[in-house]
């Protein structure tokens, strides 16, 4: 078997990511000063919401620092509640007094969460040019009723909401491209199969194994793990036509957690065949493999970002940490954390953010990890177990 | 090329070894036998499933017959454990019952979803040896439960030990 080791030294390759990083931070150089002090909000419970918000999902995107004393930025506007909330909102760079940004936004009267994170995040982009998380999802698993139910929480980790009442065990979820739908493994019926929320029937139950779906970003494949011709092997499936090619064949080991590259031309995936779980690479029209990942005992749960990373969990020195590759530029990244377990990494919209798992005395909670400065935010955590975070594209 | 070409010989040596050990009772082995993958994983996979689960019995009586242990991070069922598996085999040729889900459980450590893959591939190889006993392989379902349905609740070896296993659910 040929094998392409695209990562080696970890020392080495982490000169290539700092190099693109280090232009995103000249570039904020450090963070913006943003003023909102001058907002206005009526007195009612909703507008001051949208307020506090605004101000924590500007602080939580790592470009801003809100002040409330002489800053680089000022917002200024007002947020009403009559009947619906309405926003204006008009962002000023002090010393030019150039706008950045002038609009006015509406919402339900209880949706004042969710025109927040619409507003921070057109704020972001109006300042930055790019892409905020705030209005983001985050589906992920909880074992919080007894039994593990798939939830979905805004990106700040608040208005959780359970969307499965299956009564069994769901693992895994991750999210249709048009953010509209989440895919996910279910033992309703019995046996593993793949499901999609706002629809009934099962994407998948072939005899056997059916998990780990993953939507092509065109939206017309799945990729999944399938036992069905007696060993776990890498699938793809028409969501039109049913139809199934297997990518894999490794009867001596398993393939597992698929996912699309950005152009919807490759595959990666974990497979066990080397002897202990690493990253491979595989075209779409299947072909041979190649090995991703070569440091750490096991490489595991890739999630293939739209800034051309591929984050996944790394076993190093006897703990998982999230580490990100560039298979392009054949770099390789491990991120900064404490001694706790970092598993299930998940780009956030904004191609900066990743938001995984963090276990520590057998307790899962949700992290947000900055790959620039900023430390870990708990997002979700408590009394119950909180894992599997999958962050809507 | 080589360590398959190894696994591949081992295996081969493995199921002479069964076919010659099948029948005899296996003496109860050291703990530490499971603590490492001495047996490598099993070549498995030639034999297709049933084409959809869904109408498949779901469950059945897991207390007619002892689980499969298996050694950490391997699907391979060791020469200690292989007449757990006979003994179904025996009960299901002899008409006993319509079939058998056999589960496959791993201990907590990896990856949920790696450890999905493992646990089926548990089951799978259990399914591979039922098969070359000579049960139908269309009364044999498999089922991965991964990580999800412990055994045990603990965090130490001695909990993982007892949660990497195949489990027999006769209908």
């Amino acid at each position: 078997m040929r094998r392409l080791f695209l990562v080696g030294c970890a020392a080495l390759v982490s000169i290539s990511a700092v190099a693109q990083r280090v232009e995103v931070r000249k570039s904020g150089e450090g963070k913006i000063s943003i003023n909102l002090a001058s907002y206005r909000t009526g007195g009612d419970t909703a507008s001051r919401t949208f307020l506090s918000v605004l101000k924590a999902d500007l602080n939580r995107s790592g470009y801003f620092t809100v002040t409330s004393t002489g800053a680089e930025l000022n917002v200024a506007g007002s947020c009403v509640s009559a009947g619906q909330l309405k926003a204006d909102c008009q962002v000023y760079k002090v010393s030019s007094r150039q706008r950045l940004l002038g609009k006015s936004y509406k919402a339900g009267s209880s949706d004042a969460r969710g025109l927040a994170h619409r507003v921070a995040d057109e704020i972001i982009y109006a300042v930055t040019g790019k892409k905020g998380m705030a209005a983001g999802k985050i589906a992920m698993v909880s074992n919080r009723t007894g039994r593990k139910e798939l939830y979905v929480c805004d990106m700040d980790g608040k208005n959780v909401r359970q969307i499965t009442k299956d009564r069994s065990i769901v693992v895994g979820p991750g999210w249709t491209p048009d953010a509209k739908n989440i895919v996910y493994t279910s033992y309703k019926r019995g046996y593993p199969n793949v499901y999609m929320t706002g629809r009934g029937k099962p994407l998948s139950s072939h005899g056997g194994l059916n998990a780990s779906g993953a939507v092509s970003p065109d939206g017309r494949r799945l990729a999944l793990i399938l036992s069905r011709d007696g060993n776990p092997e890498l699938y793809i499936k028409s969501l039109r036509t049913g139809l199934l090619k297997r990518l894999t064949r490794t009867r001596l080991g398993n393939e597992a957690s698929p996912c699309w590259s950005p152009d919807g031309n490759h595959i990666a995936y974990v497979s066990d065949t080397s002897g202990s779980p690493q990253v491979y690479i595989i075209s779409r029209n299947g072909g041979r493999a190649q090995r991703l990942t070569s440091t750490g005992s096991e490489n595991v749960a890739p999630d293939w970002g739209e800034n051309g990373y591929i984050a996944f969990s790394s076993r190093i020195g006897g703990r998982y940490r999230i580490a990100m590759a560039n298979p392009a530029a054949k770099s390789l990244r491990v991120l900064e954390t404490d001694w706790a377990d970092y598993e299930d990494p998940s780009w956030a919209p904004d191609g900066r953010h990743i938001v995984c798992s963090r276990t520590a005395s057998y307790r899962s909670s949700i992290y947000l990890l900055d790959t620039l400065e900023d430390s870990p935010v708990a997002l979700l955590s408590g009394s119950v177990d909180w894992f599997s975070p999958a962050c809507s594209p | 090329m080589n360590k398959k070409a190894c696994k591949f010989l081992f295996f081969a040596a493995l199921v002479a070894s069964m076919a010659t050990l099948s029948g005899c009772r296996s003496r109860n082995p050291s703990a530490d036998m499971y603590d490492d993958n001495m047996y490598g994983d099993p070549l498995i996979g030639d034999v297709p499933l049933n084409a959809d689960n869904m109408g498949l019995p779901m469950d059945g009586d897991r207390s007619l017959f002892e689980p499969v242990m298996f050694a950490y991070d391997s699907s391979q069922v060791n020469p200690e454990e292989a007449s757990k598996v006979e003994a179904v085999a025996k009960h299901l040729n002899k008409g006993k019952a319509q079939g058998v889900i056999v589960e496959g459980n791993g201990d907590e450590r990896g990856s949920r979803e790696y450890n999905l893959a493992l646990g089926e591939r548990r089951a799978l190889a259990i399914r591979d040896y039922l098969i070359s006993l000579g049960v139908d392989p269309s009364i044999i379902q498999t089922k991965s439960l991964g990580e999800e349905m412990p055994a045990s609740m603990g965090h130490d070896e001695d909990a993982w030990r007892q949660n990497r296993r195949g489990v027999f659910a006769i209908y």
